[in-house]
């Protein structure tokens, strides 16, 4: 027992938000996470913001205390993390340990994000020169995000004889999912058809296997247990949480480097890999016992070798779990029952909180259309830019 | 190499009558090769930080590929875009390096092809030098036999 629960989530839709701000985004986030909650502000002791480098925190990445300064100012703590977009991640380790040390009662974990159009673009900061890797890819090849998941792809249709109706059928799962989240972005079925005749982005993955950017916000209140035992709404226990760093010979080739090493015996992507086994170790659970993975589908890619590295199914058995349905909303592993990013569009600080969310609505039963039958243990899994990896494990 | 031709980033490459080499470093201690040089040894086994700067191998294999059919950011700069390939490929000397794959019609790309380094013209910059990349060209085996016989 970790002693930390989850007591409310809320989210926005997400989409392009042309009028709204970033702060009222992240505020009707936090206010549909109290709603839920059947909290107010002043029960609310802590604040937790995952920071972002694109709008709001008022230039500094302040967004807690922005938020606190524009809804309730009472002296409570406000902590901004950075994690790219694995932020929600750290940001709710950050509220975990802040509640299980017993220094906070109930804390707001918030992500909020309007992003910039098109390609994400280098951020400001790096030097223009051969020690930037951000500024070397970009003047050497032009070498954008997706195109390092193309390669990841083509490699491993070379590898296991993935086709490309196996990467369609991907993408065919999110927005079937994503048809019963109001929350979503595109809630339209598609077909392998219409997949595949999208643009050509960058080989083979074409425009709808690889994830927009969105404007989104998602909230959680995180409380101890305590406070969950008297609180009137049911909570969710947070079995287990891990964040990890970049192991050195990762054979990733990891945005944005252009050179690295591969050594054997480091797993790939090992950021998430070390987050994910170090959440489930914490919460004492088997891959079997997951019932619904939550897991950043930053492309089609992405949905057949996860599951694969996180090791719930065998290397090149993913196109077959696709295939058969075995990763549906009613399968053995329901696999993004929201939709996913391929459905939200990446909102980055925002997507790892937003994972969570609908871990609790699944585990609560109210995921209504997209609910996994008998949902009792949910894992979230996120990658962020400069090897951040973070991984929760929630027990009904 | 004529001597108006320099590289997009200054340490980059050394283009020289024996053709473009990639310049990365050297642990003296353990033998980690990095790409782009770095000032630090990475390697968590190892405790020194004394690096020499090496040029890397100029071949290797093409680990995997894409085609990128959008033009990127304006931080690209490159003369007559249009869709281009990028590969990743292992050199010779151990380390995974991406970069343009140049002079190969898209439906020749193979994972496993023999690969060489070379040097590809993206732009004239404003004071009048040809600004270089490194790109990687498909080694045509017959041509390499033949250079291996010379």
């Amino acid at each position: 027992m970790s002693g930390v629960h989850i007591l409310g989530a809320g989210a926005i839709p997400w989409g392009k938000q042309p009028v709204i701000t970033q702060l009222q985004m992240a505020l009707e986030a936090i206010n549909a996470a109290l709603r839920d909650a059947e909290l107010n502000w002043k029960d609310v002791d802590g604040v937790v913001a995952a920071s972002s480098r694109f709008e709001g925190g008022m230039g500094w990445g302040l967004h807690a205390n922005e938020i606190v300064q524009a809804a309730s100012e009472r002296g409570v703590p406000c902590i901004n993390v950075g994690g790219a977009c694995a932020a929600g991640a750290i940001a709710f380790q950050t509220a975990f340990s802040m509640i299980a040390s017993g220094q906070s009662e109930t804390v707001v974990v918030i992500g909020a994000e309007r992003m910039p159009k098109g390609f994400i673009p280098r951020p400001p900061g790096g030097a223009d020169d051969i020690t930037d890797n951000d500024f070397l890819r970009w003047v050497t090849m032009g070498l954008t995000n997706p195109a390092y998941w193309a390669m990841e792809a083509q490699r491993r249709i070379y590898d296991y004889k993935t086709t490309h109706e196996s990467l369609a059928e991907a993408v065919m799962l999110m927005r079937r999912n994503a048809v019963y989240n109001p929350n979503a972005r595109f809630r339209k079925s598609v077909t392998a058809a219409e997949v595949l005749a999208s643009p050509m982005v960058t080989d083979p993955l074409h425009l709808l296997q690889i994830c927009p950017v969105s404007d989104g916000a998602a909230a959680l209140i995180l409380c101890s247990e305590k406070f969950a035992a008297r609180a009137a709404r049911k909570s969710v226990e947070v079995a287990g949480v891990g964040i990890a760093s970049g192991t050195y010979g990762d054979p990733a080739h990891r945005i944005p480097t252009v050179g690295g090493s591969v050594k054997s015996g480091v797993p790939h992507t090992s950021e998430v890999m070390s987050a994910a086994e170090k959440a489930m170790a914490m919460a004492g659970v088997e891959h079997d016992d997951v019932d619904v993975l939550e897991m950043a589908d930053n492309t089609a890619w992405h949905l057949l070798a996860w599951p694969e590295m996180l090791g719930f199914v065998e290397p090149g058995q993913g196109d077959w779990m696709l295939q058969n349905h075995k990763y549906d909303v009613d399968g053995e592993l329901a696999l993004n029952p929201s939709g996913g990013f391929l459905s939200f569009g990446e909102a980055t600080t925002a997507q790892a909180v937003l994972q969570i969310c609908e871990l609790v609505w699944q585990l609560r039963g109210e995921a209504v259309g997209r609910q996994v039958p008998n949902a009792r243990v949910g894992m979230s899994a996120v990658l962020g830019l400069g090897a951040n990896g973070g991984s929760v494990v929630l027990k009904r | 190499m004529k001597t108006d031709q320099v590289p997009v980033v200054p340490g980059l490459l050394t283009l020289d009558s024996s053709g473009a080499h990639l310049v990365g470093a050297r642990c003296k201690t353990c033998l980690e090769l990095y790409f782009p040089a770095t000032q630090t040894c990475r390697n968590p086994i190892c405790v020194s930080n004394d690096l020499e700067s090496t040029r890397l191998a100029s071949s290797g294999t093409l680990y995997s590929y894409t085609i990128q059919y959008y033009q990127p950011p304006a931080l690209f700069k490159i003369d007559n875009w249009e869709p281009y390939a990028i590969g990743l490929v292992d050199l010779d000397d151990g380390v995974r390096v991406s970069g343009v794959l140049s002079d190969i019609a898209f439906d020749d790309i193979r994972i496993g092809d023999r690969v060489t380094l070379g040097a590809l013209p993206l732009y004239i910059d404003d004071s009048g030098l040809q600004r270089m990349t490194h790109a990687f060209f498909k080694l045509d085996l017959a041509a390499s036999d033949g250079a291996a016989a010379q």
